[in-house]
């Protein structure tokens, strides 16, 4: 049975990390490898899993550098499969097992992308997990385009991952999904959602009205596309995101997205040396949702 | 003895399945002796099926997002009494796209449901005005964007240039 890691994530959110690692003891695979990365928290999460998890290896980061410690996390991961997590998620019980065995039946398989849940809705939802499914039947797909993946459940093949250079750094927060899945999918490998392979998330509207997320949604924007599209299609789009961010500026009365699209090209120098046109055919059909990086303010 | 048709309600999947996991049941409290029907993109049909509550799963026969361009066939001679647009925000900026598509839909009510299930009803005569605050803001946007089109036009491909991959250089 191959080794996975579980990679989480955690800045101050003590609670939630405790009872997302007691619901990883209750997963039903024997060979698990559980890495969290802190990133910096005061509220005495480290401590905790210190104290109460000993089985966890915990990496201390010094202060928050954002996704990058995923990635601090992902190179010292020993599985041959990855599970990303964030703070407050955990895969159901038979999730792992689960994929394992779609990424065993299926080479291509790059990145088995689980159906994310609200924890909240833990009972009901879990009431109609379905039971296992052949790849076929629980994946769910589009015939006319590709999908990316949600970070808060997901898991990649740790080679792959490593070869497509994990998660972009710079980004800091949001979109760091959508710039991998452009490099999976023009790699040669498929990422698939499949409804029975489960985890749970504390879905939090609150932490969704700051700033943080329309900034680094909107500004990442740009740097997926100067990253990942042939120069034709990144001026398009381009050019479409700076209307957006006029419009969305206008209409939602906020300065966010104009400081957000400044910035994409001000720092244009930290993603220097990183563009990598995907193949056209990529590029034309992986699903990228614009209009959704511009609903996050209010 | 007079038939009587049921109730029917459409959710137009708009925003993520963590949230509707959170607004269904106060959907379906608000909207008692409804049918209710989901529209959603194809990715989304597998996982939609886990609802046990609704009636019809409806596939949008485009990848596209919800507009008022991209009309769906599928509900082409349905009539529903309610028509619900899941927003992912409080206020329901950024969806008046979602809004502009429900006028495809024949309903004689829509409804915002926000993140926190807050249900509002929203009426054609508003969304037409949000439309047409719209058109004055896209207006403006458009010169803007025009104004600025030729120094993109000259400056993105040399920016791009400057950020491509050493191993790679000449490809793009």
């Amino acid at each position: 049975m191959p080794l996975v890691s579980i990679v989480m994530l955690c800045w101050n959110r003590l609670e939630d990390v405790r009872e997302s690692l007691t619901r990883i003891r209750l997963i039903e695979y024997p060979e698990l490898e559980v890495i969290v990365v802190d990133n910096g928290s005061t509220d005495g999460t480290p401590e905790m899993i210190e104290r109460e998890f000993p089985e966890v290896r915990l990496l201390r980061m010094t202060e928050n550098i954002g996704i990058a410690a995923y990635n601090r996390g992902f190179e010292r991961a020993r599985g041959e499969y990855l599970v990303i997590i964030d703070d407050d998620s955990f895969p159901a019980p038979k999730a792992i097992g689960r994929m394992v065995r779609k990424f065993e039946r299926d080479p291509d398989l790059g990145v088995v992308a689980f159906d994310v849940r609200n924890f909240y809705h833990y009972d009901e939802v879990a009431q109609v997990e379905e039971p296992e499914s052949s790849a076929k039947d629980s994946s769910a797909t589009a015939a006319h385009y590709y999908m990316s993946f949600n970070g808060a459940g997901v898991g990649i093949r740790t080679n792959l991952f490593r070869r497509v250079g994990f998660y972009p750094e710079e980004f800091f927060l949001y979109n760091n999904e959508m710039d991998s899945a452009f490099r999976i999918w023009d790699a040669g490998y498929r990422i698939e959602f499949h409804s029975d392979v489960v985890a749970y998330h504390k879905y939090s509207p609150v932490n969704r009205t700051s700033w943080r997320a329309p900034y680094y949604y909107v500004r990442n924007a740009f740097w997926l596309v100067w990253k990942n599209y042939p120069a034709p299609m990144a001026l398009r789009l381009t050019r479409s995101l700076l209307f957006k961010c006029v419009h969305a500026s206008l209409e939602q009365r906020t300065w966010i997205y104009l400081k957000a699209m400044r910035d994409a090209f001000r720092q244009a120098n930290l993603i220097q040396g990183k563009r990598k046109p995907v193949r056209e055919e990529i590029a034309l059909n992986l699903r990228v949702p614009y209009d959704v990086f511009f609903t996050f303010y209010r | 003895m007079e038939y009587q048709r049921p109730l029917n309600a459409l959710i137009i999947r708009s925003a993520s399945f963590q949230q509707l996991d959170q607004n269904l049941p106060e959907l379906l409290a608000a909207f008692p002796d409804h049918r209710f029907d989901m529209l959603t993109h194809e990715h989304g049909m597998k996982l939609a099926l886990k609802y046990q509550d609704l009636n019809r799963i409806i596939s949008y026969s485009h990848s596209g997002s919800f507009s008022i361009r991209r009309r769906e066939p599928g509900l082409r001679g349905i009539r529903y009494d309610v028509v619900i647009i899941p927003v992912a925000n409080l206020t329901g900026a950024g969806f008046l796209n979602v809004l502009f598509f429900s006028l495809t839909i024949k309903t004689n009510r829509r409804f915002l449901c926000n993140m926190v299930s807050d249900i509002k009803r929203v009426t054609v005569p508003a969304i037409l005005l949000k439309g047409l605050g719209s058109v004055i803001n896209k207006f403006v946007s458009g010169l803007l964007t025009l104004a600025t089109y030729p120094i993109l036009r000259l400056a993105l491909p040399r920016m791009l240039s400057r950020l491509d991959d050493p191993s790679r250089k000449g490809n793009s």
